[in-house]
């Protein structure tokens, strides 16, 4: 089948799915349970760091999972420290956590504070094992942390409840390795789905405390919190998308078996 | 609808013309989306580290950023023919400093941490299944032992277990593609077209 009919045919099965909109029964995860647990049992007042560690690429794929997180953090009055280890995460991190921010009420330099981008991330992490302030001096917009209050209370990791990294890369191995081995931190990986099965062997040997799973996680997670948003409205369309492509590689597959059984060929 | 929704949706559009083939339309989308990611960092890494972290404190009188200046400056040298042995001094403190903090942390998190969960979790039947996992595949990458008898055949079986790991992985591959298109799809015909 020519390339282009694929592509025809998945654009019209996606595209009717998002005009149609049926509403599928979403199951959540014991992964992403496990991410919602771990929140919800925090102290009101606790801190939770966020890591833009994404690309501007990946954002529709796990922008709504950094939205659901902070949603969380913002609903059950915990802090959100936020920061990027990508340059490109920089201004989508905190443009994001400035709109849940603005959502929910909550005030700048109190309740959420947003330290920047910083290259060199085995420095920058290892940094802020020793001392936050150390690596980022000031915040995104310039002004010192420690003019904060918040700032004031984040001196290193043993201030920080979690760190959520969130990431279409390697970057959560890098907070395995100096954040969480070395300074004993909790650490939870908010995934582009494809990376998943690379960070699965660190879950199952207690390395992460959690994984989040692409668009899929972040619609648990909305289901968790009661509010249907982009993960959610995205699930009907992966859906039909997934049984199309099931479908297509069924069929090249018993395609492919019948020429090379008519070729009298075998492989 | 705001002129930058509509731009946004343009340059979309432009990107996925290289479905149909390669053309100027898709080139001029790909070559202003590198121009803008690379000026892009370069901003954000001089407004973020070099000015504040260099600049700043140089010009208020403190010597401290002297010595990665001078270091990071001296790397530059590489291009020049008869001085390209200097920028060797940063490359090696870089290299020294880079190993000392990586080798022992990835040894600890990717190896001994894994092996350890491999041996401690083989009480439950999923443990037994990822320990024989990785010993028959770890198996198959003896290559110095040929692949017969009973080796062979646990060679086999660590090809299929690595079968099953590339299809897990193909298939979350293709969620993620597909959550990506989804999210496009989405901009396109509730931001752009308002149809839904």
């Amino acid at each position: 089948m020519q390339r282009r009919i694929i592509f025809a045919l998945l654009a019209i099965v996606v595209i009717a799915v998002m005009l149609i909109k049926p509403r599928l029964p979403i199951t959540v995860t014991d992964s992403t349970r496990g991410v919602y647990d771990q929140i919800e049992a925090l102290d009101s007042g606790a801190v939770i760091m966020l890591s833009f560690d994404h690309e501007a690429s990946s954002l529709p794929e796990i922008g709504p999972i950094g939205a659901a997180i902070a949603e969380h953090c913002f609903r059950r009055g915990i802090s959100v420290v936020g920061l990027a280890l990508f340059s490109e995460g920089n201004a989508l991190g905190y443009d994001l956590l400035s709109r849940r921010a603005a959502d929910a009420g909550r005030t700048y330099g109190t309740d959420w504070m947003y330290l920047g981008f910083r290259p060199q991330y085995t420095a920058a992490i290892l940094g802020m094992g020793e001392n936050i302030g150390d690596v980022f001096a000031t915040d995104y917009n310039g002004t010192p942390i420690t003019s904060f209050p918040l700032g004031e209370r984040v001196r290193t990791y043993d201030d920080i409840a979690l760190v959520v990294s969130i990431a279409d890369g390697s970057m959560p191995t890098y907070w395995i390795e100096y954040a969480a081995n070395r300074y004993g931190e909790k650490i939870i990986a908010a995934l582009s789905a494809v990376m998943v099965t690379s960070f699965t062997p660190y879950l199952e040997s207690g390395q992460l405390a959690g994984i989040l799973t692409g668009l899929k996680g972040a619609a648990e997670y909305e289901q968790l919190l009661g509010i249907p948003k982009a993960g959610t409205r995205g699930m009907a369309a992966q859906s039909a998308a997934h049984v199309l492509i099931a479908f297509l590689v069924l069929w090249g597959n018993v395609d492919a078996w019948r020429r090379r059984k008519s070729d009298g060929t075998k492989r | 609808m705001m002129w930058e929704t509509t731009i946004t949706a343009l340059l979309t559009l432009a990107i996925y013309t290289i479905l149909v083939g390669d053309n100027p339309l898709y080139k001029f989308a790909e070559h202003l989306l590198l121009g803008l990611t690379i000026g892009y960092s370069l901003v954000i890494t001089v407004k973020s580290i070099l000015i504040p972290q260099a600049i700043t404190p140089m010009a208020e009188g403190s010597l401290a950023a002297v010595i990665p200046i001078v270091l990071g400056s001296v790397m530059f040298l590489r291009v020049h023919a008869k001085l390209a042995g200097w920028s060797q001094i940063p490359l090696a403190l870089l290299i020294g400093a880079g190993a000392g903090a990586a080798i022992p942390a990835m040894m600890q998190a990717r190896v001994l941490k894994q092996v350890s969960a491999t041996i401690s979790g083989s009480g439950t039947l999923d443990g037994v299944i990822i320990l024989l996992g990785v010993i028959v595949t770890i198996m198959y990458f003896v290559f110095t032992r040929p692949h017969s008898g009973g080796w062979g055949k646990a060679a086999v079986a660590g090809r299929y277990f690595m079968m099953i790991f590339f299809g897990a992985t193909f298939a979350y591959t293709v969620m993620s593609r597909m959550a990506l298109l989804i999210g496009r799809l989405e901009f396109l015909l509730a931001d752009w077209l308002g149809v839904m």
